[in-house]
């Protein structure tokens, strides 16, 4: 446990020291909150309801915090280090490559909270923002979206055979998710023929689910939603890990 | 007395059709230092990846510390450091962050503090380890390699990107680590280290053992491949070896101009 603790420090500073990982995690949703927020404030997205904007694109933005940790950051450490060999370094430790991919995945997911926690946290001071749903079921939307962008992003670096074509992977499944899936503008704006395309999207039931449990949905009317992430987690996981075990780390 | 640390018989490794290993067998003891010498691509970094338990031999047997390194990785670093030929770290950690991160793998770790003086790094603690040079880098990978208190020691190439006073230096730290009951297997292409530092040699030529031995019999060996040649006593390692090892051409002009 201590050895994990000393490499999660350093994976820590290394995140923070990390400019793309820091401001895109921690920082560009805020200021994305800012931005959307100074042009709509938190006003009723239709009439006759008091869900505002805000209060659906904060949901929104949590899960472009998981795109940004589970399909850009993570993954493009994995790769680099696979890349750069070294992770072979560490496999001629006691500690192994193991326990440095468990701390990585570990502080991804620690920033990912921290990331929400900030942009939750700037969205109720600046917007009051409701938050309707139960901590737990705001946890298990939060789990769901992580794990399935999380497995994703896992999945890339097995099919990826260098950093480049890991990035190009990632960059593409991201931006193409963020723009489709409602994650930087509400999906009911949407025209018909993009709305189909995104209902092919992982992220776009991330998004659903995160501004249903926001605004106070059970768990269980989201089924679909828990579902399809669910799957996407333990496909992708399965295929990454099995890719992953014939590859060879000594090259 | 002395224990067999490495033990190895009989390895053999191919890659697709390329048998990079054939039949290797050699053995290092407490206290003994064993260089491993050849061209690029003779195998000298396959065979020592197989010790080292980072690649999975074909057949053969390897145990070091009486346990195959294959299957107890984890164990047997706890007494075993390494230098990997080539090898870099997370971009943007600190000199110091790296050794404090490698000391905590370690029950009882070297006094790094202390290594980095020595090493002359103490004043690059706080620099971003990419940003070091080549020999530097060089000199903290070896910082690593000793941050267990290892009994054994694999060095792929220990002083490639030192300059002369500090490959100097480092024979007379590994004469000492020697001299403390470690065994050290390097791989060297700087055949006066080899002379300087070595108890056993290992030749390897194309993925075969040609020879195995002390240096005196080395010597033996190459005389005997080379019945007819009048040598002039004393002749140095590196002139031994360039007597037997696989002649190239060097570039001519014709190509160039």
């Amino acid at each position: 446990m201590k050895v994990f603790t000393v490499i999660c420090k350093t994976e820590l500073k290394l995140f923070l020291r990390d400019f793309f990982s820091f401001f895109f995690a921690l920082v560009f949703p805020v200021l994305m909150l800012l931005l959307f927020g100074g042009i709509y404030g938190n006003a009723p997205v239709y009439e006759g309801t008091d869900t505002g904007m805000m209060d659906i694109s904060v949901p929104a933005y949590a899960v472009m915090v998981t795109g940004v940790t589970g399909l850009m950051s993570l993954p493009l450490t994995l790769s680099g280090y696979r890349e750069k060999k070294i992770y072979k370094r560490f496999d001629a430790t006691p500690a192994g490559k193991k326990s440095i991919i468990s701390a990585q995945i570990f502080i991804s997911f620690l920033m990912t909270l921290a990331g929400i926690a900030i942009l939750t946290a700037a969205g109720i001071l600046l917007y009051q923002i409701q938050i309707k749903g139960s901590f737990l079921s705001v946890l298990t939307g939060l789990l769901f979206s992580i794990a399935a962008m999380f497995s994703m992003g896992f999945l890339f670096t097995a099919i990826g055979w260098d950093l480049k074509s890991t990035s190009l992977l990632c960059y593409l499944c991201y931006f193409i998710m963020l723009f489709l899936s409602g994650a930087t503008m509400p999906d009911f704006m949407f025209p018909d023929t993009i709305k189909k395309i995104s209902s092919f999207l992982p992220m776009t039931y991330a998004v659903d689910l995160m501004q249903g449990v926001f605004a106070g949905d059970n768990l269980s009317l989201h089924g679909k939603e828990l579902s399809i992430l669910g799957a996407v987690a333990v496909i992708c996981t399965a295929i990454g890990a099995a890719l992953y075990r014939r590859r060879d780390w000594t090259k | 007395m002395t224990q067999e640390l490495v033990q190895v018989e009989r390895l053999n490794l191919t890659y697709k059709k390329l048998h990079a290993l054939q039949d290797i067998s050699f053995s290092v003891k407490s206290g003994e230092i064993v260089a491993v010498i050849g061209q690029n691509g003779s195998g000298k970094t396959s065979a020592m990846e197989c010790i080292e338990g980072l690649r999975k031999p074909d057949s053969g047997l390897i145990r070091v510390f009486g346990k195959d390194p294959w299957l107890c990785r984890r164990e047997i670093y706890k007494e075993m450091g390494v230098q990997l030929q080539e090898s870099e770290y997370p971009l943007k950690i600190r000199t110091e962050e790296l050794c404090r991160l490698f000391a905590s793998f370690y029950d009882r770790p070297a006094d790094w503090n202390l290594l980095l003086t020595q090493m002359g790094l103490n004043e690059k603690r706080k620099h971003p380890v990419h940003k070091l040079s080549g020999g530097e880098r060089q000199r903290l990978s070896i910082i690593l390699s000793l941050m267990g208190r290892p009994k054994l020691l694999v060095l792929d190439e220990l002083t490639t990107g030192l300059d002369p006073e500090v490959r100097q230096n480092m024979w007379l730290s590994f004469e000492n680590i020697r001299k403390s009951g470690v065994a050290v297997l390097m791989v060297s292409h700087y055949l006066d280290e080899v002379e300087a530092l070595a108890d056993k040699i290992l030749f390897l030529e194309k993925g075969k053992q040609q020879f195995f031995g002390t240096q005196g019999e080395f010597r033996e060996y190459v005389k005997r491949r080379l019945p007819r040649h009048e040598w002039e006593e004393p002749v140095s390692l590196e002139k031994l070896y360039f007597m037997i090892a696989p002649k190239t051409t060097g570039l001519t002009m014709e190509g160039i101009l």
